[in-house]
Formats: structure tokens, C-alpha cells, sequence
């Protein structure tokens, strides 16, 4: 009889706390952040575990799926030839997307990418192709089949399947591991036709100037500084801050992005910074 | 085509491009001693893997999670299906809800051209067919006024009218783990003939090698097609026959889908 009733009094405390979630999420968060602690028992500057599997897709040419925590996202990366533009006859295109499906969360509608996917896709798509001045992932030259008439052009696209916050690290972490995935088939342009044939048995990996590795940190409640928020705190956070090290260049700062309108002083910037810096030592292990 | 369709509000790469000629390829509808490329028989269908449940919220009862959802492998064709609803719809009838479907492949998932962002005709033609043989399987009566919306996406795929079979499997699957009242879970399989002979389940370069492909969607406890499809050329004889065998291997289907759903069922934590 005890038994029926506790179990009677957990299902009525869950109920309610699941009620109490739904009602005054904000105040739901808030529970647990001012005990130093977050909702799913992480640290503040805990990230969820990772897990990154290269090479599922056997149409792409180079792929990876990655798990954080819930988000999970797909990269494929498809190699056609096209050619080069005029400016640069010697480079190749690399061109990246993020797209965030209805099917991953019900935020999105279908129909055009929304705010987030473009931002999303901007923002990864400079950031492995780099400027005029700062070289890129890739070297695009090296995407070059004949100089002037045909380059490659990879078109990365990572597709979300799974949104549970922080799909920039999700994004980053996979179109990488797709990059390093990639087998790239050996071309040869036959001058009288004009037609590329490639061969896709003599594949040939790419040479990649970075390794990159992302952080994201978010100010919940403005307050609150934690890593990789997840969907519920991300609704909340006034800030949120990407930083990008390069482990091929003994963790320097590739990229850092702040956004929001929450005020974020030096120190937690450096702080930040020294918590990606142990982030991509943690990945560097289980990858 | 070999024009890409320039689409603001995403990254464009160059406005043309064609995938090379692969020179590497493979005989695919010679059949050395009755077994096709990867080992199967003509009429053995490749192997299922069905997992509900995957993009439901964890721990915490997420507004944004979906009711239902499925992943589901066959061979190297990989569909996932989520199922929001029912919900309010835009088309309110107040005698019977609605059941819309919304169909994508991701643009790395053909073996042929890279497919473009926006819905191509042929993406919105296959959603109509998963409307329509999966419709009928659906209490709608139950839901009025509400709307079931169904998002599916191709991760991988192998053999066009397979992988519209596999993502009509997937909605049946993720139907049941929504809880969405169905009189039947709807199986679909497909087969193709290259003039001689109907094969079962078909990879992308049996189907390229054949002339005729053909596509059924049933419900084996009613014993009911919800969808037939033909394409391609064959003898009316040829296609009663065919029918009969793809409504066979739809039964088999359906064993492996029920198998499934109720081993989720038996672990509800996984």
C-alpha cells in the first residue's frame, strides 16, 4: 500500500513539475541556476557529451554525423565541377549551409530558410572559406582541375535533425569532420569535349589548413554565464559567444563572435577563452 | 540541368555546375547465378532497421519536440520522419482533420546531381503520394478541425521508388509512436523488371538498368492498396503479377514494422 501511494506522490510531483516548466519556464530555469547548478545536472561550464561518426553516406563524398547532447546534425559534402570565376581562375568553390528542417523542432515553419538557418549559414560559410587577407579551411587552389575551365565546387550542406540549442558548435565540429572525411576523386579535363571524368577509386583527401574546434557560451538571464546551452536556456540568454581555436596552430583564436545585446566584460571573455581551450583538448581526445 | 537556381536567402556556389563522368561503374542487372551486386536473391528484400522515438524530448516536456518520429534504414536508404499533431491547421474542417505531408531530400542524399534547396516538382509530386497512401490508414474523423503534419527527409538514397516505399514505411512508423489513431500501419514495397523479369527492392543502378519500376502501398489487415504506382512499360499480365508479389512482400514488410514498434513499446526508457 506504501508503495502505491509514494509512487502515487512521485507522478503527482512530476506532473507538477513538469506543469510548472511549461507554465514559468523563466522561473523553472532560474530554480537552478541560482544554485550553481543547470537543469540537466551539468556544471555551468559543462559541455554535453559529443560524438562525431565520419563517413555514413555512401552518395556524398565526404559526410559526418555529430551528436552534442540532443542536437544531433548531418554533414554531407557533394563534389561537382563547375567553372572557375573570373577573378580567380585558380580556386575552386567551397559553400556551406545550414539548414534547420521543420522536422528538428517545431520553431521552425516550413517553407524558407528561417532568421537562424541563414545566420547559421553565413557566418560558417565565412568562416571556412576565410577572407582576402586570411586564408581559409581549404585551400581553394587545390581544388583547381584545370586553371580557367573547370574547379571543383564542394557544396557542404548540414542538415539538422535534432535541434536542442548550440547548433553553431554542432555545425562546426561536423562540417570538419566532414572536410577531413572527404575523398576527393581524381579529375582530368579532356580538352576536345570539355567534359571532366573522375575517378572514384583513386580518392584523394584534402589538404586543410585549420583544425578547427568551437565553443559557445551563452548569458542566461543575463546573468548566468554557461556552456552549450541547450534549447531551453538558449530562449532565455540575453548574449551568447562563439569562440572558434585552431589546434594546427597550437590553439590560437580562429574566431570569436558575440551576439545579443547582454553585456559581457574582459575577463569573462578571457575566461571563456581558457574554457575552449580545455573544450578542444577534451575533443581532440574522443575524436 | 545543369544550372543552379540562385536562392537569396542561402549561400550560392557557382551558378553552373555538372558532376564529373565517374568512370568506375558496375554491371548492375546481370544476375551471375541468380543473386544480384550485393548477394541478395530476386525477390529478397534488403535488411530493415526501424528506431521510434528518437527526436522525442528528453528530460524535460519540450513544446518544440514532435509527437512521433522514426528513423528507418533499409539497406543504405536512410529516412527520418517526425510527426507534429495533431494541432491546430490552417484548413480547419470541422467534420474530419487533415493530413499533410512535406517531403525533402537532403541535398547530399542522391547519387545523382546535387539536389537544390528549394522543393523541386518531383519532391512535391512524392509528397502528394505519401498523402495519399497514408491518408486512408488515418482516423481523421477523430481529429476534427486539427491538422497532423508529417516532415520527412532523406538522409541516403538508394533506388527512387525504394526510397518513396521506405518513407512511407517511416510515416507509418512514426504515426504509431505519435499515438495517431490508424486502422492499420500502412507497408510499401517496390519492385522492377528490365523486360524479363520483376526484381524486388531495387538499388539505384537495378532501377537505372530497368524498364519498368512499379511502386504498392498496403494494408494488410484490411487486405487494401492504398497506392499503386507504375512506371515504365510491361504486358498487362506482367503487372497483375507484379502486384501480387510487391502486395506479398508488403505483408513482409508490415511482420518487420510490427516487430519493431512493439519491441519500442517493451523498452519505453530506449
Amino acid at each position: 500500500m506504501a508503495d502505491v501511494t509514494d509512487e502515487k506522490q512521485q507522478q503527482q510531483v512530476a506532473f507538477a513539475m513538469h506543469t510548472f516548466e511549461r507554465i514559468h519556464h523563466v522561473e523553472f530555469q532560474r530554480r537552478f541556476l541560482t544554485q550553481e547548478t543547470r537543469h540537466d545536472g551539468r556544471e555551468f561550464t559543462q559541455f554535453r557529451p559529443t560524438h562525431v561518426v565520419k563517413g555514413a553516406i555512401s552518395t556524398a563524398q565526404g559526410s559526418a554525423t555529430v551528436r552534442i547532447g540532443n542536437t544531433t546534425v548531418v554533414c554531407g559534402i557533394k563534389a561537382e565541377v563547375g567553372e572557375p570565376d573570373v577573378n580567380s581562375p585558380d580556386q575552386g568553390y567551397l559553400v556551406a549551409n545550414v539548414e534547420l528542417p521543420p522536422m528538428c523542432s517545431a520553431r521552425f515553419r516550413p517553407g524558407a530558410p528561417s532568421e537562424e538557418a541563414q545566420i547559421a549559414s553565413e557566418h560558417i560559410h565565412r568562416l571556412f572559406n576565410g577572407t582576402a587577407g586570411n586564408k581559409g579551411v581549404v585551400d581553394l587552389k587545390t581544388l583547381c582541375i584545370e586553371e580557367g575551365l573547370a574547379v571543383w565546387s564542394l557544396s557542404a550542406d548540414i542538415v539538422c535533425l535534432k535541434y536542442d540549442g548550440n547548433i553553431l558548435d554542432a555545425s562546426i565540429v561536423a562540417l570538419m569532420a566532414a572536410l577531413e572525411d572527404l575523398g576527393l576523386p581524381s579529375a582530368q579535363l579532356d580538352p576536345a569535349t570539355g567534359v571532366v571524368s573522375a575517378d572514384r577509386t583513386k580518392a584523394v583527401p584534402l589538404v586543410l589548413n585549420k583544425r578547427l574546434f568551437p565553443a559557445t557560451f551563452s548569458l542566461v538571464d543575463d546573468a548566468y554565464l554557461v556552456a552549450d546551452a541547450d534549447d531551453a536556456e538558449e530562449q532565455m540568454a540575453t548574449a551568447s559567444l562563439l569562440v572558434v581555436l585552431d589546434a594546427s596552430n597550437g590553439g590560437a583564436l580562429a574566431n570569436m563572435w558575440k551576439r545579443g545585446a547582454g553585456r559581457v566584460s574582459s575577463q569573462t571573455i578571457h575566461k571563456c577563452i581558457d574554457c575552449a581551450a580545455q573544450r578542444m583538448e577534451a575533443l581532440i581526445k574522443t575524436l | 540541368m545543369t544550372s543552379n537556381i540562385y536562392d537569396r536567402r542561402r549561400v550560392n556556389g557557382p551558378a553552373r555546375s555538372v558532376e564529373p563522368v565517374y568512370i568506375d561503374a558496375i554491371e548492375p542487372m546481370a544476375f551471375p547465378e541468380g543473386l544480384r551486386n550485393d548477394g541478395r536473391s530476386l525477390d529478397q528484400l534488403r535488411p530493415i532497421y526501424i528506431k521510434t522515438g528518437l527526436l522525442a524530448a528528453q528530460q524535460t516536456f519540450s513544446s518544440t519536440a514532435p509527437s512521433g518520429s522514426a528513423y528507418y534504414e533499409q539497406g543504405k536508404i536512410r529516412v527520418s520522419c517526425a510527426i507534429y499533431g495533431p494541432r491546430q491547421g490552417r484548413k480547419s474542417n470541422p467534420r474530419i482533420g487533415s493530413f499533410d505531408c512535406d517531403f525533402q531530400y537532403a541535398p547530399f542524399s542522391c547519387s545523382w546531381k546535387k539536389r537544390s534547396h528549394i522543393r523541386g516538382a518531383d519532391e512535391k509530386e512524392t509528397a502528394q503520394i505519401l498523402e495519399q497512401a497514408i491518408a486512408p490508414a488515418i482516423r481523421l474523423e477523430a481529429y476534427p478541425k486539427a491538422c497532423i503534419d508529417a516532415y520527412v527527409t532523406v538522409i541516403e538514397s538508394d533506388g527512387k521508388f525504394a526510397t518513396i516505399s521506405a518513407a512511407i514505411n517511416c510515416i507509418s512508423a512514426a504515426l504509431a509512436d505519435a499515438g495517431i489513431e490508424l486502422y492499420d500501419t500502412v507497408a510499401a514495397c517496390s519492385m522492377s523488371s528490365d523486360s524479363s523479369r520483376w526484381v524486388a527492392d531495387c538499388s539505384q543502378l537495378e532501377e537505372d538498368a530497368s524498364s519498368c519500376s512499379q511502386l504498392v502501398a498496403y494494408m494488410p489487415s484490411a487486405d487494401e492498396i492504398t497506392y499503386l504506382l507504375q512506371n515504365g512499360k510491361s504486358t498487362l499480365d506482367r503487372t497483375e503479377q507484379a502486384v501480387q508479389a510487391c502486395t506479398n512482400s508488403c505483408t513482409r514488410v508490415y511482420a518487420v514494422i510490427s516487430r519493431y514498434l512493439q519491441s519500442s513499446m517493451e523498452q519505453p526508457g530506449i
